[in-house]
């Protein structure tokens, strides 16, 4: 191992050994506030890291990249782990979730993310996605005093481990009938080579039923609500943040290398359209917020899809921003709903009720997550579909444009539900204490870059557009 | 000429003020006198633009244009800060900080929960409708456009009465369709422009003259109309607007009927007939249709109407219909007529909401049929009453009067019968609006509510009205000086 390859791998290293060092830190004092400590500044640390130019960007032997487009999504989901360790803190001290493997399992999963953003072989990429996965099975289940939380990492794992197999599998087919692990090579050779090969297309089929898992698509969306609800709101953050973001970076690495992706065409339009669909339609009729935001989830992946179905039209900097801005957004949603539940509100809209008035930060972070899902500028929820359906109109894509300008149109009403009740309804409650400081500071941090992105987009778009070509 | 910014702090001082709101929201009367200062001091600014004309034209302003400023934004778009007045935009702008101003008056007293909030709702409103008026880029022009919905959306929904909660969802949810199809379509524009010059840009002065088949330029037009046929609004897009109307709180109402009813008409003026000349005039038949169908409809209707907010609602209704006539019409008197009526009614109406309001606050009833005898309890009060119920009926002397003569002039010459029909539609508001100065104003006392006259502060809100009413409908030239040469350069004279 040469320095350069050490400088690509060191971010990884640093998760790995700091979620190590927490773990023994659990020997030495019970103190979570340490752990904690020690995550935020392993992470941020990452992230610093990754912000500088790498002296070489490939550590071949490693199967690692350190191109730009790597590190700024490692660099994001560094500091989504540090702004969910921030909201854990208080979050975790109130439902009674301790210990050192909460801080330590959250680093690991990171270090999953970043190695799936930076894998440049089909083999690196499984174990980074693996990797995350596996922290987000405990993390998923790790309210061990809730009687649902078991249920919860089952409905998880479950699925999880069968999308795992698909995804395994599809790597193994895209290996025999390509003869190598390379990303690069492994994923055009297949479906571009004269007539469709069998094996890869069987390969690719395999792929995308996995990742359609991970990103929550329809039809394989059944364990979003039940995650999205049983989960601490947290550890939802992360996973409707990070893991999502993961997904499409996935998508963004394999669909661009396929060089004519005409065959994917047909599956991509179904998953878009029935996402939006189901995700829409169905959150219209939920009456608990974590159940709404979680199909409101598989409404905004579906049109993720649309983006990446129309790629080569600006389609991919469109998927790549709005997987971006979607992390922030669900981190500001899951934030307030986690400082709101905290302080004992319950699950349901009518629990919602007359918050604005007893608890203004966090209802107005929650108010302004809503308007960006809804797309109403100038948030960055109003940018992302602004660019999704520019792209979508310029590859031809009518049919999906207007479907789906039209079901974002309908999903005004069930965002703008949410605001209602927060605002428009008087409660019973009495007034309460106030967020904690580090729950002030990421979502302060969040809401502004909502807004920040939603007004000022430019620079991301163009290093996207340029990171992308 | 002023430095450049002028167009940037008209358009976001009050944006500022609402933000400067947010550390006052323990202290009620700071909150008022902070918010009302702000908003005379809009007034202020917005009123020395008029001083801005025909002085040298600014560079690279379209024709017509006496302030203008041009800024890149979001360079890899195509998307910039272009802000512009002509004679339109200014008129509307004075309007509207005008009417922002005397809708923080009216809610001075009435509104006792969380008072900075509902002050702060009202400037940042503001902000967006001016935004509205100025923007040039219409990227920028939709962002206002979303923009201010919002404030108003909360100002239903917190502060207003009975079925708040349904009617500001559905105000909401209506014009989000209308506004989304128009974003689709202004990507379309954007798009095909930029396929035909290699130019990516939503600037307005880019993209006039951009080539459409006749297909793609109904299609792209319709959705643009359909919007601002929500906002305006037209039947049959117009049941929102009773309900929103009659449940918000009276700083609502008259905001809603004074200001963001124009921006419909502003739209369609600005956007729609420039932008897509040729489909714009393949659908005047339709314009016009449901212009006249809005007139005689909403009058017929407003003649049912037994709550006071909601006749006047559909008075609207009605008034804006013949707006809608003049645009149809695209005919330099009508269209000045047009213009010149979208200030009278926001004038008007924002009067008798305010009136009505004022009733409100003291009886706690806007029925009807449960007032009587006024005239002899609050004299002043049932003075101007009349006044404004006048004037809005169209008498001649008073400002809508004149618009509506305009109009009905500049018609004629295009589409006889709708004008004919639409003539029908000037005296039908003399019968609902005699019926409800009768019902209220004259008849026996039907139930003794104990009303006390106007105060100061009213009275000084409805003299302003009053006098701005009388003085435009005894000389309205130099607001016609004003409209003639932007309404020339649109209808393709020279100016």
């Amino acid at each position: 191992m040469t320095t350069a390859d050490l400088w690509v791998a060191f971010p990884l290293i640093l998760l790995a050994v700091g979620a190590l060092l927490t773990l023994l830190l659990g020997a030495v004092t019970r103190d979570d506030t340490a752990a904690t400590i020690i995550g935020v500044a392993v992470t941020l640390g990452a992230a610093c890291w990754l912000l500088q130019t790498p002296p070489a960007p490939l550590a071949p032997t490693l199967g690692l990249s350190a191109a730009r487009l790597p590190r700024l999504f490692g660099v994001f989901f560094a500091l989504l782990a540090a702004g969910v360790l921030g909201l854990s803190s208080g979050y975790n001290r109130e439902r009674g979730i301790s210990g050192e493997e909460y801080p330590a399992t959250v680093l690991f999963a990171t270090f999953g993310m970043l190695a799936l953003a930076s894998a440049t072989n089909l083999l690196t990429l499984f174990l980074g996605l693996e990797a995350m996965s596996f922290g987000f099975y405990i993390l998923v289940a790790i309210d061990l005093k809730r009687a649902t939380s078991g249920e919860t990492g089952l409905k998880y794992l479950l699925p999880g481990a069968l999308s795992t197999a698909f995804l395994a599998f599809g790597i193994a087919l895209l290996y025999c009938a390509s003869g190598t692990l390379s990303l690069q090579e492994a994923v055009p050779l297949s479906v571009t080579s004269g007539r469709p090969d069998l094996i890869a297309l069987a390969g690719w089929g395999c792929l995308l039923a996995g990742i359609a898992f991970k990103l929550s698509l329809a039809p394989t969306h059944l364990w979003t609500p039940d995650v999205y609800q049983g989960a601490p709101a947290p550890v939802v953050a992360f996973l409707s943040g990070g893991s999502k973001a993961g997904a499409i970076l996935l998508l963004l690495m394999l669909l661009p290398a396929t060089a004519d992706a005409t065959l994917l065409r047909v599956p991509l339009w179904g998953l878009a359209l029935l996402s939006m669909l189901v995700g829409n339609l169905a959150a219209l009729r939920q009456n608990r917020v974590r159940r709404l935001m979680a199909y409101s989830s598989i409404a905004q992946m579906g049109y993720v899809v649309v983006a990446l179905l129309s790629g080569k039209s600006g389609g991919y900097q469109a998927a790549a921003f709005y997987a971006l801005a979607y992390g922030v957004i669900s981190l500001a949603a899951f934030g307030a709903i986690s400082v709101i539940e905290r302080e004992g509100v319950g699950e349901t809209l009518d629990d919602y009720r007359g918050l604005g008035r007893t608890k203004p930060f966090a209802s107005g972070v929650l108010a302004l997550a809503m308007f960006a899902l809804a797309g109403i500028p100038p948030t960055a929820g109003f940018t992302g579909k602004f660019l999704i359906f520019a792209s979508a109109v310029r590859s031809g894509e009518i049919v999906l444009a207007i479907v789906g300008i039209l079901l974002a149109a309908l999903s005004v009403f069930y965002y703008l539900r949410v605001v209602v009740t927060l605002y428009c309804k008087n409660s019973d409650t009495a007034e309460s204490s106030q967020p904690s400081i580090p729950e002030y500071l990421v979502l302060l941090i969040a809401s502004a870059a909502i807004i920040l992105f939603g007004l000022w987009p430019d620079s991301l778009i163009l290093l996207l557009s340029d990171l992308l070509q | 000429m002023i430095p450049v910014p002028f167009l940037t702090l008209l358009l976001f001082l009050p944006l500022a003020g609402s933000l400067l709101l947010l550390a006052m929201t323990r202290r009620e009367s700071l909150a008022r006198i902070t918010a009302l200062t702000i908003a005379l001091a809009e007034t202020l600014l917005a009123c020395s633009a008029w001083f801005c004309q025909g002085s040298t034209t600014p560079q690279a302003a379209p024709p017509g244009f006496f302030l203008f400023l041009d800024r890149p934004w979001i360079e890899t778009l195509g998307i910039r800060y272009t802000l512009g007045m002509d004679g339109i935009s200014l008129l509307l702008v004075i309007l509207t900080a005008f009417v922002t101003t005397i809708a923080l008056l009216v809610s001075w007293r009435s509104i006792k929960e969380r008072v900075a909030l509902h002050f702060l709702l009202i400037l940042a409103m503001e902000s967006g409708i001016i935004g509205v008026f100025l923007s040039l880029d219409l990227f920028l022009f939709y962002l206002f456009w979303e923009l201010m919905l919002i404030p108003m959306f909360f100002l239903i929904g917190i502060w207003g009465h009975d079925r708040n909660i349904y009617s500001a969802v559905k105000f909401f949810l209506y014009t989000m369709i209308g506004s989304l199809l128009m974003l689709l379509a202004i990507i379309g524009i954007y798009l095909i422009h930029g396929q035909q010059s290699g130019v990516y840009s939503f600037g307005l002065s880019e993209l006039i003259g951009t080539n459409f088949s006749t297909a793609t330029g109904l299609w792209l037009y319709g959705a643009f109309l359909l919007a601002f046929a929500v906002k305006f609004p037209l039947v049959p897009l117009h049941t929102w607007l009773p309900d929103a109307h009659t449940d918000a709180p009276t700083a609502g109402s008259v905001i809603l009927a004074g200001l963001l009813l124009k921006t419909g008409a502003y739209g369609l003026i600005r956007f729609g007939y420039p932008l897509f000349p040729e489909a714009a005039r393949t659908l005047t038949p339709l314009l016009i249709g449901l212009a006249v169908a809005g007139i005689l409809y909403a009058s017929w209707i407003a003649f049912a109407q037994k709550d006071m907010k909601r006749l006047v609602a559909y008075s609207s209704v009605g008034h804006m219909g013949f707006v809608a006539l003049g645009i149809g019409a695209w005919t330099p008197v009508a269209l000045s007529g047009s213009l010149l009526q979208m200030i009278n009614h926001g004038l008007t109406t924002t009067a008798l909401f305010a009136m009505v309001g004022m009733l409100d606050e003291q009886a706690h009833t806007r029925q009807i049929e449960d007032y009587g005898g006024l005239w002899s309890k609050i004299p002043i009060y049932s003075a101007f009453f009349v006044l404004f119920a006048m004037a809005s009926a169209g008498l001649p002397g008073l400002n809508n009067f004149v618009g509506e003569f305009l109009i009905l002039t500049g018609s004629f010459k295009v589409a006889q019968l709708a004008t004919v029909l639409a003539f029908i539609g000037v005296i039908l508001p003399l019968v609902y609006t005699v019926r409800l100065i009768q019902e209220v104003l004259f008849q026996e006392e039907r139930r003794p509510l104990s009303m006390t006259d106007l105060s100061l502060r009213e009275i000084l809100i409805l003299t302003f009205l009053a006098l701005a009413d009388i003085v435009i409908g005894m000389h309205p030239a130099p607001l016609l000086e004003v409209l003639k040469v932007p309404v020339a350069l649109l209808t393709g004279g020279a100016p």
